[in-house]
């Protein structure tokens, strides 16, 4: 398997806990990987956008056209980094639904106001990450790990907050099963 | 036993699996974990390992060095910038030696993330004549960090580790040592004056002998235990030869897959010193030699012959970090690739967006103290020379006018009030900086009388590198203001205030206090990092904001003067706080807005936040 995923975001979105999960569920299935991530000025609210490269790969980055999914954490991230997705790829955004959204010519895409409904309460905006992910778990249908070893990853990765982070996943994969 | 970790993890296991028990260095992107990471195998093998932050890389350097004279087996890190402050120390270590092995890491940072300058230290490796070794990958990097540990202690000289940042913060299973069995070399210091104290001319000329020899001697060990092996591999059937160092291994190997192109491909270990001679002899073979290095072409000089290609030849990038495209280009350029470039952006996806620099965190005290400095002292008649740290932020407030590197606020401030001196100079400078490199130049502006006012932001911590210790804060409660008072003039001090006109009134004092000084004005403002769990939620009033929008009327004070992330306008034209990040400092409540439009939320946290 070759599977290339692009996390774009900014700094404090828990963009490098996604790729961490990731690699816990490659590494879980002993598939090889390499990613990379932004630490150091990123920290401060700037652009961060991490690569995670799953299967035999021999450099962590993912060059332009190249990505088969995108998980965009905003929606201005996430037209910042188009370029590295192919157009076969998948992209799934987070977007407000009061703004315009171009038109874009990949195979997959979906998008969800994800802002809002962490400010109705519906989820905790810590967990944005997070549900991004159930979102995209659900909409993108090559995604290369199954939902239970997203669950075991996540588990893993940190048990305190393990539980809460599930009920986000789970309601993210609801909403986007609704959505659609 | 497989472990999947980041490059900067593999290091430190790399250093606890070599039985180094002394690390110092100081923090630098992408280099701060490695120290931090020792730290934590330390304290839960329970580990008996020396692994502190020193006040500058040269500190750290020297401190390793000594451990290393002592026969223990040590390290020092640093970012590749650090390395230019350890040089001096580095440049006579590398005649005099060592007993047990050192190991030099330095971390490089092609392409800009965050540094200052897109320097190579395998240049500075090559200009100090040590070794050096290039992983391209965090299992590499675990690999080399104890290969050249016993490298450093067979030939008795430092050994430099160079990862970049995609070796340093990239992640990937690697395969590590089953067990840790931890035994460090026990520590002597035998007196040995002729070498350790070696003097001009006497014995540095020896040594400097026996470093040209020694160098020769690395070069056919570089060839007959890395690269003979990796030149064997080539079939000899392909007729051009990629060299790569670091990370260009990976990108070519992928590049030439992604192309469907046939190419004999070396993987330099060691980039410094290479056996030229023995090289140049396989190059025979190709039509073409292309180098893939980063950032400058440390190997491609050393092993240069006509059929040799790279960065000095034009035939690939010469400036920012590695990319697939880059090299694509460079097969075009060399005659070697004729199709379309794969890489390229589709013209349809070209978007202009919004750029997203970083910017001081909401809630950060440094933000209100430049607000504060810029209201009292008015940018036509002021410089603002400012230094390396999370205040260089500031730059988006207009608050900074030059930086430069690691303490050169202090020493600028000097400058521009000799050279322009009718404006008045307000240099600012954080905690850390100023024990790393600001107390020399401040003892030349009282040496020298030198007439500026210089602004000390002690927030108790390292933060843009990740809140790593500072001296104040450790041991002994160092105080900057003694410091200042050591030198003999007098050090004001102010706290920090989440009211605006507290911070304001502090200043025009100084500008009271600076009128009449003869010599440096100095400050100290004692302040707390937002995202410093321990010591912030005492300082922090949660006082959250919202905007009242019938008094906003759009003037963009706020927006570009005092930049708080959570600021923005509406669809309606009318400046709104995003909840999701207002710190509730109530910074903005006093003074910032002209129609006092800012007013606190009273609901905030009654609403679940």
């Amino acid at each position: 398997m070759k599977y290339q995923i692009v996390i774009a975001g900014f700094g404090g979105q828990g963009v490098v806990f996604l790729v961490k999960v990731l690699a816990i569920c490659a590494g879980n299935r002993n598939i090889a990987f390499l990613g990379t991530e932004n630490h150091g000025m990123s920290q401060r609210g700037g652009s961060v956008s991490c690569d995670i490269k799953i299967g035999e790969f021999t450099n962590p980055v993912i060059d332009k056209n190249q990505a088969d999914l995108m998980i965009a954490l905003e929606k201005n991230e996430g037209l910042r980094n188009l370029a590295f997705l192919k157009l076969s790829g998948t992209l799934v955004t987070n977007a407000k639904d009061k703004d315009k959204y171009p038109e874009l010519p990949f195979s997959g895409f979906a998008k969800i106001d994800a802002f809002k409904k962490a400010e109705r309460g519906e989820f905790p905006i810590q967990g944005l990450n997070v549900y991004m992910l159930g979102f995209a778990l659900v909409n993108d249908k090559n995604f290369p790990f199954s939902v239970q070893e997203v669950k075991d990853a996540i588990t893993s990765m940190n048990a305190k907050v393990a539980e809460q982070n599930i009920v986000i996943l789970d309601q993210a994969m609801r909403d986007a099963k609704e959505s659609k | 036993m497989k472990q999947t970790l980041m490059g900067n993890d593999a290091i430190a296991w790399g250093l606890i699996h070599a039985n180094v028990d002394m690390v110092s260095g100081y923090p630098g992107t992408p280099s701060s974990e490695i120290l931090t990471v020792v730290q934590q195998i330390k304290h839960k093998l329970n580990l008996n390992v020396y692994a502190e932050w020193g006040t500058n890389e040269k500190v750290g350097f020297e401190v390793a060095y000594a451990g290393a004279i002592a026969g223990k087996r040590t390290c020092a890190t640093m970012k590749q910038v650090g390395l230019n402050v350890a040089s001096d120390a580095l440049m006579s270590a590398a005649y005099i030696g060592n007993l047990g092995g050192m190991l030099l890491i330095a971390a490089d940072d092609p392409g800009f993330h965050s540094s200052q300058t897109e320097q190579d230290s395998r240049v500075f490796a090559k200009f100090a004549r040590i070794p050096v070794l290039d992983p391209a990958t965090p299992q590499d990097a675990y690999d080399l960090t104890k290969y050249g540990v016993e490298l450093s202690e067979k030939f008795q000289i430092p050994v430099m580790l160079r990862p970049v940042m995609r070796v340093c913060h990239a992640r990937e299973i690697i395969e590590m040592d089953e067990e840790t069995n931890f035994k460090p070399n026990i520590g002597e210091f035998k007196r040995d004056v002729p070498r350790w104290g070696a003097v001009p001319r006497k014995d540095r000329f020896p040594q400097g002998k026996e470093q040209l020899n020694r160098i020769e001697v690395i070069k056919e060990y570089n060839w007959d235990n890395l690269l003979k092996s990796e030149f064997d591999k080539c079939e000899g059937k392909n007729r051009v030869l990629v060299i790569t160092s670091g990370t260009g291994y990976g990108f070519t190997k992928e590049t030439l897959s992604d192309l469907d192109l046939e190419a004999d491909v070396v993987k330099v270990l060691m980039p410094y010193p290479l056996p030229v001679e023995q090289m140049r002899d396989r190059f025979k073979s190709y039509d073409k030699v292309l180098v893939v290095e980063e950032p400058y072409p440390c190997v491609e000089e050393q092993i240069a012959s006509p059929n040799v290609y790279g960065k000095n030849t034009n035939s690939i990038h010469q400036i920012d970090e590695m990319s697939k495209e880059e090299i694509l280009k460079a097969f075009q350029n060399i005659g070697f690739y004729e199709g379309e470039n794969i890489y390229a952006t589709p013209p349809s996806l070209d978007f202009e967006v919004e750029a997203r620099p970083p910017a001081l965190c909401p809630g950060c005290p440094h933000r209100d103290v430049y607000y504060a400095i810029t209201k009292v002292f008015k940018k036509k008649k002021s410089i603002y020379p400012s230094d390396i740290g999370c205040y260089t932020l500031a730059l988006a407030q207009g608050a900074i006018d030059s930086i430069l590197c690691m303490g050169a606020s202090v020493s600028m401030a000097s400058g521009f009030s000799i050279s322009d001196p009718d404006k008045t100079v307000v240099a600012t400078i954080g905690d850390g900086t100023f024990f790393h490199s600001g107390i020399a130049p401040l003892i030349n502006a009282v040496y020298q009388n030198h007439k500026f006012i210089l602004v000390i932001l002690d927030n108790s911590t390292i933060a843009m590198t990740g809140r790593q210790t500072t001296p104040s804060r450790a041991n002994k409660d160092i105080d900057i203001k003694k410091i200042v008072e050591g030198m003999g003039i007098e050090c004001m001090e102010h706290h920090y205030s989440y009211e605006m006109q507290d911070n304001i009134d502090f200043f025009r004092e100084v500008k009271k206090v600076h009128a009449d000084a003869t010599g440096p004005t100095v400050v100290v403002v004692r302040e707390f990092c937002i995202l410093d769990r321990e010591r912030a939620p005492e300082f922090i009033p949660n006082i959250f904001a919202k905007v009242d929008p019938e008094l906003c009327i759009a003037c963009d004070q706020c927006t570009t003067i005092y930049k708080c992330p959570p600021m923005a306008y509406n669809d309606d034209g009318v400046i709104e706080i995003d909840p999701f990040l207002c710190a509730g400092c109530g910074g903005c409540l006093d003074v910032v807005c002209p129609t006092d439009a800012f007013v606190q939320d009273f609901d905030y946290l009654k609403r679940g936040n």
